[in-house]
Order: C-alpha cells, then sequence, then structure tokens
C-alpha cells in the first residue's frame, strides 16, 4: 500500500471520527415530550475558581507535606474529597432533567418571540442556580423537587415568517462554583411565527388604496353609534375599553360601535402600488388589526391568496399568518 | 466543547458570610500573631461585613495598592524578613483581610473564600491538636456553605447549611481513605522545621531531695505501655529508667557508665508488653522491673535499663519482655566499689545506728529487714512537702527532720545499706500507673515518678528495696493519686489500708470526670499517633495491619483512583426516587404493558386510561379508579388516605389473571 493511500484512509477515519464526534454533540432535538438530559448529554469541566481551588489545594498539601503536618495533609485531602463530590453535585444538578418545549405564542416583527421551557425535575433532590443561555442571555432558575418550571427564552425578532429558537443549553455552576456542567445544545422543536410588523397606528383604514367598499363607500371610518359591550378580547384598544365597569370590578368589556357605513372591506396588495413589499404587508397587517378592532368584516387578496372577509381572531390570525409567510422562502 | 461563560458579579448580599468565615478561620491563629496583624485583619472583615450588609463604600483602588505595600513594609519591619513562617503567615493574614476589600466579581468573592483556607492552613503550624482538628472540619463547613451561598443567594440558610454537611459528610470516606493511603515522605524537602515546643519537664537523670516530689503535680504523661492481658498489680509497677550510683551526699548521679556485665536468672512468669515513652530529650525507655530482654535497636545499660540510641522525638513502640521475679550473677569488683562509695565518712550517730543492726543480726538480709523496720518504726513521715534540708541531708532527715518523699528515703536507705558494708544503689524511675480502659493501655504520668533502693545480697543478687513501702505502703498499693488525695484531705500519708480506701474513693462526679479525662487523654493520643505523628513508619504499619504489603508509591495511587471511581460510581448509581406515588404508578403501569398495553413516550395518565380501557374493558373500573387517584394526588388536592387506597388498588390490579386462567383451559 502506497503512502498516499495509507494517508488517504486515515484521513477517511479521522474524518468519519469526526464526524461521529460531530453527531455526538451535536445539538439535540427535543421531542414533543421533551427529552431527559442523560448522562451523554451532559458535560463538565472545572471553572477558572476551580482551577484556583485546585492550586490552593496543593498548596496545602506541599505544606503538609514540607512540615510532615497531619493535620494539612487532612485538610488538603478534605478539600480535594470536597472537590470530587462537588463533581457530583454539579453534575446532577443537571442530570435527568426532563426539558420540553412548550408553544411559542406568534409575534409581530420586532417584538421580543417567547419560546417556553419546561423543566421538570422528577426526583427528590431541588436543583438550583440553572441558567438556560441562549446567544440572547442567560436566565436563572431553580426547579424544586418534584415540580416543574417554566422559563421563557427570549428572542428579539427582525423578520416576519417563521423564527426557530436558537439552540439553548442548560448550564449550572451550582453548589460551590467550582465546576461547571452544561447541556448539549437543545434544539427547540417548532419556531414561532412572526408576523410583519404593523405599520404605525396612526395610519386609518384607507378609503380607496387596497379597499374595496362593498357597502356604502364611507370616507372615514367614525365610531359613530355605541352599539353595546362586548367581552375584552386581547388586541382591543385600550381606548375604547369600559373603563367605569373595569373599575366596578365587573370585569373587562369593550364598547362595541356601529359603523354606519363600512361592512365589508377586501384587503388588497395590488391597490398597494408604489411601495416596497414589506411595506406593503405591514400595511396590510396593521389594517387586519384595524379592522378586527373595529369590528369591520375584512378580506385579504395577495398574489395567490384569496381569503374571504371575515371577522374574528382566527380569521385575524389566517390572515396574518398569510401576510408573515408572504412569498417565505 | 462550551465556553465558559462569564461569572456573574456578585451581588455583595451574597458575599456576607464570608465576614463569618474569616472570623472563624482567624480564631486559632490570635493568639499566636502580633496583636497589631490580628487587628487590622478584623478591622478590614469588620469594614467588608459593613460593605456587604449596610453597603459601605469600597476602597478605592488607590487605596488598596498603598494597603497592600504598607502591609508589607509593616511586616518587613516587624520581623525583618519576608520568609520564615511568621513574617509568612502574618502577610497571607493581612493580604486576605485586604482582598476582603476588593470584591467586585463573583470570581474575587470566591477566591478570597480559597484564601481563607490557607489562612486556616496557617493555624496548623502552630497546633495540631484534636481540639484543632474538630474544629477545622467546621472550619471547612462554613467555607463550603459560604461557596454555596455565592453561587446561590437565594437559598435558606437552612437549605445551604444541610447541603454543605452533607458534601462534607460524603467527601469526609475519601478524604480518610486519601489521608492514610497517600505516601508519605521520609523527610521533609526543605529544611524548614517546626521549632520544638521544648522538651517536657519529666523525670531528671539526677536524684537530690526534691527532685522527685516536684513532679507530683504534673500530669504530663510520661510513656504509655501496652499489655498482653491484664497489667500486674499495682504494687508490681516499678518502671526502672536510670540506676544511679554516685553521691556526693546530697546529689545522686549515674556516674561513669559501668559496663554491663550482670547475668540475670528468671524465677517467674515473663511479661510482654510494649512500651511508647512521650516524644523527649531523653532517650529513656522504661522498663519494668526487671527487663530480660529488649530490641536490638536499644542500648543496654548498666542495672537493667535501656534507652534508645538518641533523643526520641516521636512515638516508637519497643517490645519488652520482664521477669518479675529473679536473681542476678556476681558482683565484679568495679560494681561492688561503686555500691559500696559513700560521699563522705559517715556521721557517729549514723554509723551507730548501722553498727546496733549489725551487732544483733549478722546477715545482711537483716540489716535490711532491721532499717525497713526502723523507718516503719520510728516517727518518719511520707509528705509530699518535706522540710528543706542543709549540709548534710542523709543525716538531718534520719535523725532530726524525718520528713521525707521517696527520695529521701531511698536515699537514705541506700547511704544506711552503704554504711552497712552492703552494695547498695539507687533506682529511679516510675511506680504504678493509670489504666486506661478506653484504649487498653496503662498510662503513667510525671507524677507516678519514684525512687527506690536496690540490695546486693549473697544469694539473691541485686534485690529491691523500696523503703518508701515501709512508710507508705498507700503509695505502692494505690499509686500516686491515692497518696494525693489523703495529702488533700490532711491525711497522714502512711494511714491505715482501710483509712485509705475510703479516703481514695472517689465520689461519683470526680470518678466520672477523671474517667473523662481517661478517654480525654486516648483520644488526643489516638490523634496524635494518626494525625500529628503519621509518619511513613506509621504509614507502612498501617499498611501491614490491612494487608498491604508490597507497598509502592505507584500502586498507592493506583488503588487510590480505583477507590476514587468507586465511589463516584456509588454516588452516581441511579437513586430509587423516594417518589411513593410515582413508583405506585410505574408499577401500574409495568402490569399494564405486560399485559400488552404499553404506555407511549408522552402519554398522559389520562390518554393511557382511555386506551386501556377501550383494550381490555373488564379492566375498566379499576383503570378508572386508579388513574382518579393518581391524578388527584399528583396534580389535585388528595384527599386522606388517597395514597393507602391507590396502593392498595395498585396491588390487586391484575390484568395478567385472566388470561392466565384463560391458558390452562384452551
Amino acid at each position: 500500500m502506497s503512502a498516499n493511500a495509507t494517508r488517504g484512509l486515515r484521513g477517511v477515519a479521522a474524518a468519519r471520527l469526526l464526524g461521529r464526534v460531530a453527531v455526538r454533540h451535536a445539538p439535540l432535538s427535543l421531542p414533543g415530550g421533551g427529552i431527559r438530559l442523560r448522562r451523554r448529554a451532559l458535560y463538565i469541566l472545572p471553572t477558572r475558581e476551580g482551577l484556583y481551588y485546585g492550586a490552593i489545594v496543593f498548596v496545602v498539601l506541599f505544606a503538609g507535606i514540607n512540615y510532615a503536618n497531619g493535620l494539612a495533609y487532612a485538610l488538603a485531602f478534605m478539600l480535594a474529597a470536597i472537590g470530587v463530590v462537588a463533581i457530583l453535585h454539579t453534575h446532577r444538578n443537571l442530570a435527568s432533567l426532563r426539558v420540553a418545549a412548550g408553544p411559542a405564542p406568534p409575534v409581530f416583527a420586532g417584538d421580543i418571540a417567547r419560546f417556553t421551557l419546561v423543566v421538570r425535575n422528577d426526583s427528590d433532590v431541588p436543583r438550583s442556580a440553572i441558567e438556560l443561555s441562549g446567544p440572547t442571555g442567560t436566565r436563572r432558575f431553580d426547579v424544586p423537587a418534584g415540580g416543574e418550571t417554566v422559563v421563557m427564552l427570549e428572542v428579539t425578532t427582525a423578520q416576519r415568517g417563521y423564527i426557530a429558537a436558537p439552540p439553548v443549553r442548560l448550564r449550572t455552576r451550582f453548589p460551590l462554583g467550582l465546576w461547571h456542567a452544561w447541556s448539549r445544545p437543545l434544539a427547540l422543536p417548532g419556531a414561532c411565527l412572526v408576523y410583519p410588523k404593523p405599520a404605525p397606528e396612526d395610519r386609518p383604514l384607507p378609503d380607496r388604496a387596497g379597499v374595496h367598499c362593498t357597502g356604502t363607500p364611507s370616507a372615514r371610518l367614525e365610531d359613530d353609534d355605541f352599539a353595546g359591550l362586548r367581552e375584552y378580547r386581547y388586541g382591543d384598544s385600550l381606548q375604547r375599553v369600559a373603563w367605569k365597569k373595569a373599575a366596578s370590578g365587573q370585569g373587562w368589556y369593550t364598547k362595541q360601535f356601529a359603523s354606519a357605513g363600512a361592512k365589508e372591506i377586501v384587503l388588497d396588495w395590488h391597490l398597494l402600488t408604489g411601495y416596497a413589499t414589506e411595506e406593503r404587508l405591514s400595511l396590510l397587517c396593521r389594517w387586519v388589526l384595524t379592522a378586527e378592532q373595529q369590528r369591520i368584516s375584512y378580506g385579504l387578496r395577495l398574489p395567490g391568496v384569496r381569503i374571504a372577509p371575515g371577522l374574528g381572531p382566527a380569521h385575524r390570525d389566517r390572515c396574518l399568518e398569510r401576510l408573515a409567510l408572504f412569498e417565505a422562502t | 466543547m462550551s465556553r465558559e461563560p462569564p461569572a456573574p458579579s456578585a451581588s455583595p448580599q451574597a458575599a456576607d458570610w464570608l465576614a463569618g468565615v474569616a472570623v472563624v478561620v482567624i480564631a486559632p491563629l490570635l493568639g499566636e500573631l502580633p496583636i497589631w496583624i490580628s487587628a487590622a485583619y478584623l478591622a478590614a472583615v469588620g469594614w467588608h461585613y459593613l460593605h456587604t450588609r449596610f453597603g459601605w463604600p469600597q476602597l478605592r483602588r488607590w487605596l488598596r495598592w498603598v494597603l497592600a505595600l504598607a502591609a508589607v513594609a509593616a511586616v518587613l519591619r516587624y520581623y525583618g524578613t519576608l520568609l520564615g513562617r511568621e513574617p509568612g503567615i502574618s502577610l497571607l493574614v493581612l493580604l486576605t483581610g485586604l482582598k476582603l476589600l476588593e470584591l467586585r466579581s463573583l470570581r474575587d468573592a470566591v477566591l478570597a473564600a480559597l484564601l481563607l483556607l490557607l489562612v486556616l492552613l496557617g493555624g496548623f503550624l502552630y497546633s495540631s491538636s484534636l481540639v484543632l482538628g474538630a474544629y477545622t472540619l467546621v472550619a471547612v463547613v462554613a467555607v463550603t456553605a459560604a461557596l454555596m451561598r455565592l453561587q446561590h443567594p437565594g437559598l435558606s440558610l437552612r437549605a445551604i447549611a444541610r447541603s454543605s454537611a452533607v458534601i462534607v459528610l460524603q467527601a469526609l470516606p475519601l478524604m480518610v481513605v486519601a489521608y492514610l493511603l497517600f505516601p508519605r515522605l521520609p523527610d521533609a524537602f526543605w529544611a524548614f522545621q517546626v521549632s520544638d515546643s521544648g522538651g517536657t519537664s519529666g523525670l531528671s537523670d539526677r536524684m537530690e531531695p526534691g527532685s522527685v516530689s516536684a513532679l507530683t503535680l504534673s500530669d504530663e504523661v510520661a510513656f504509655r505501655a501496652y499489655f498482653d492481658g491484664p497489667p500486674p498489680p499495682n504494687r508490681d509497677l516499678y518502671w526502672r529508667v536510670r540506676v544511679l550510683w554516685d553521691s556526693d551526699g546530697r546529689t545522686w548521679t549515674e556516674g561513669p557508665p559501668l559496663a554491663e556485665r550482670a547475668t540475670l536468672r528468671r524465677l517467674g512468669e515473663l511479661r510482654s508488653y510494649r512500651v511508647m515513652p512521650e516524644p523527649s530529650k531523653r532517650p529513656w525507655v522504661p522498663a519494668l522491673d526487671v527487663p530480660v530482654s529488649a530490641p536490638a535497636e536499644l542500648r543496654r545499660r548498666a542495672g537493667f535499663v535501656y534507652e534508645a540510641r538518641r533523643a526520641q522525638r516521636e512515638h516508637r513502640s519497643y517490645e519488652l519482655v520482664s521477669a518479675t521475679r529473679y536473681r542476678t550473677g556476681a558482683l565484679d569488683p568495679e560494681e561492688r566499689r561503686r555500691a559500696l562509695a559513700l560521699a563522705h565518712p559517715p556521721s557517729a550517730r549514723l554509723q551507730a545506728l548501722v553498727d546496733s543492726w549489725r551487732t544483733e543480726r549478722a546477715a545482711d538480709a537483716d540489716v535490711v529487714r532491721a532499717a525497713l523496720a526502723h523507718f516503719n518504726r520510728e516517727p518518719f513521715v511520707y509528705t509530699l512537702n518535706p522540710p528543706l534540708l542543709g549540709r548534710n541531708p542523709v543525716d538531718e532527715f534520719l535523725f532530726e527532720t524525718r520528713r521525707g518523699f521517696c527520695e529521701h528515703y531511698a536515699a537514705a536507705f541506700v547511704t544506711l545499706m552503704r554504711a552497712a558494708g552492703i552494695p547498695a544503689r539507687v533506682v529511679i524511675g516510675y511506680q504504678g500507673g493509670v489504666y486506661n480502659d478506653a484504649g487498653d493501655y496503662l498510662m503513667v504520668r510525671q507524677s507516678d515518678a519514684h525512687a527506690w533502693a536496690e540490695v546486693w545480697l549473697a544469694e539473691r543478687g541485686w534485690t529491691r528495696v523500696d523503703p518508701t513501702a515501709a512508710i507508705a505502703p498507700s503509695r505502692i498499693e494505690y499509686g500516686i493519686d491515692g497518696v494525693r488525695r489523703l495529702s488533700s484531705q490532711g491525711l497522714p500519708l502512711n494511714a491505715a489500708a482501710d483509712a485509705v480506701l475510703r479516703a481514695i474513693e472517689l465520689p461519683w462526679l470526680d470518678r466520672a470526670w477523671f474517667r473523662t479525662r481517661l478517654a480525654w487523654d486516648y483520644l488526643n493520643f489516638s490523634w496524635y499517633r494518626w494525625v500529628s505523628n503519621y509518619t511513613l513508619e506509621r504509614q507502612r504499619e498501617f499498611l501491614e495491619l490491612i494487608g498491604l504489603t508490597e507497598y509502592s508509591v505507584p500502586a498507592m495511587f493506583a488503588i487510590l483512583l480505583q477507590l476514587l471511581f468507586l465511589y463516584a460510581l456509588l454516588q452516581l448509581r441511579r437513586r430509587r426516587s423516594r417518589d411513593a406515588v410515582q413508583d405506585l404508578y410505574e408499577r401500574y403501569c409495568r402490569k399494564l404493558a405486560r399485559a400488552g398495553i404499553a404506555r407511549a413516550a408522552a402519554e398522559g395518565p389520562l390518554a393511557l386510561a382511555e386506551r386501556a380501557r377501550a383494550r381490555r374493558p373488564d379492566l375498566a373500573p379499576a383503570i378508572d379508579r386508579i388513574t382518579a387517584h393518581y391524578v388527584a394526588l399528583r396534580y389535585g388536592r388528595p384527599g386522606r388516605g388517597e395514597l393507602r387506597a391507590l396502593a392498595r388498588l395498585v396491588r390487586r390490579f391484575r390484568p395478567m389473571s385472566p388470561r392466565r386462567r384463560l391458558v390452562p383451559r384452551s
């Protein structure tokens, strides 16, 4: 066998080994039921303080040897043994935690997407000072024995579309700070839907551009006559909250007004000429919100998408989703 | 690999326990360090506490540097050097105090805690007593707790105390094994040696009036003896240390060494035992009267006494065999000359006294008996506080004061014998001892020091004669403690036996105190053997004891590592969860699985129940009840007895049984 061939084989073997190593340490994807952090998913190394601690142990041991001092020997071994026991405690602080991903409600671009992580501790030992660290920051939390803790992973969003949570790690330095244990990166399943960033609220529903009015083409949608109250829903304008009722503790209600003119509008992409794509989406997004808020039945028309007019949170979410995923790759 | 995230900054509150730990670790050093160093350190600790608790500002950076330089300069000025034990510890203490004033991050706080461990170490260079050892354990728990609080300031004191105690307790076995097995070096790396705390004031190699009675108040241990079987009675416990031949009339000394030629023939049983002298400047090895064999490493001297070849700096034990009844051989001329020499010609009244015994009775043994009878009959007093004697102490004692301690009687007796032409010599050593039940050894203290006489009789050779026994038998029967109690009660020391017994019967409280002291001695002594003095030889002894005869450093490290792994494995072993509800539910799931209904990975209890009900309608009532109880226990508000009900249901849940019954039929 020639030297080249050997080298080639060796290269292949090395690549295979590296590949295997990479697989071993690649992010673990969380299945729906969550996973248990087993030993193979955990790493542990001394912290810098731990290295200093080791140096101190050596100093004490050296004193014991030099002065033939039994007590110094004993202290050195006591400290060393505590260091070893601390490995077990630090490792156990993470080991066999069950991590599952919770839902991540959709947000608008520019807002903070909140991925939830449910960390459950089935053991009878409370887990303390665990850190969830992702690229955006670190959160500390405890998990009581037999209990669970919900941790939010916050990710700032910039673009509409689906955003996946970055891989996160659980870390801990508890109890003594001498060791640092961390998990393999955990890839959260699912993604957070990011709607387009709505245009500023002062953009009223337009009368012409992008709107088909099937009713009376009223220029402005004024809040006309008070029509009644309905239960407050998320997204309702705070200006319309029936504060008197809320203040008297009867619950939250939103005032509804009957608009004489607009009964139904269609928000149409094609009529919004002169705007860039994202601006159009942004405007449409705002109008969807406004129409929903004002209880004007609205439909949506995008290239290749046609949603019949309707009302209600489900309808709104459907429209927003189409906007979010418009021409998304 | 994951990069270590930056250590979070310390919240000052998290570091507040460091102040307590700082006080704990300095306590053993307070008596040793110059007062200004302790004061500076404690001031820094106080400032640190005020900073962490009440938000006092930290010192400015330049000020800390100035203080550090000032500390170095002050130590240099005080000691003249920075090297050595005291300057080193002083500097360490001062700089640790300064470090407590500079806690900008969590890492600083951890470093301060680690420096406190070094301060603790400093205390060991002054003492390694049992008390300090126990104290160290407490201090280590405190440091652990402080470290834990730094990591998690939110934990309660109770939780932290518990966890740190658990960590230290789990570390203890590891520590003990590593301590016992870690290879010891024959000698120190450098010649840094802790100076000796000075020899103990024990038995002297010369005897003069007052030299033995001065020791009666010293409870310092002289040596310990281990017997195979019960120790001999107190009256047989004569521990020879030195034989004194020469006297100037007042002081008795050994004089020029004599060649040891005396032969010995034993008569009675032999006693074998081990003697372990306390470290001292003396090479002496006390031996029970009279030793017949001793280890070759000991040097034998004339008069059946042994000594080590150099001062005994550490505990060594020696196997000895003694015969309590014996005959010695002939006396050589040199010995006879020395054993008859008198410093001055005897005074007329002394000579007259001796002659009165000689004329009445011929044999030497009769003269000895007459002399003892004289002591016994005449108003001699045995006392711990004898009057001072003048120019010719033996004469004054015999005819005027007649009050003395054992050295007076021994000196007087030997002088009398020599005047009568009987070879005689003084033996000094110890008489008696306290048996320590806890450690199964005889503890002989300096207060047991004693002096007696030996005369050479033609038919028996050297014969022990203790004139003290003729005056105060209680001294020999009950030991020095009996004498001291008699003395403290104002009773004559030569009181009748029953009076002595009554007197030395201690009240129970004193007895308990006495026993406590014995136990304490045993504890301290064990500590000494296993901690202060666990040297290469001691380690070899121990390893041989546990059967590790093939000792080598690599083997020892290998054993240590294996034990370490074993311990880690034991600790990591999956613990049985103590969640009874979960256990019961899992048992139910296993039963279901055996019946072919395995729980899916993320299946909840309700979903599982529904599936199982569909598959096995016959089990539906049991499944429903178990599930209801489980859900209530796990997620709801369980009623009383709910767990017991669940346990009963799970126990009786038998999804397999109908099928089992079916199988034989089909």
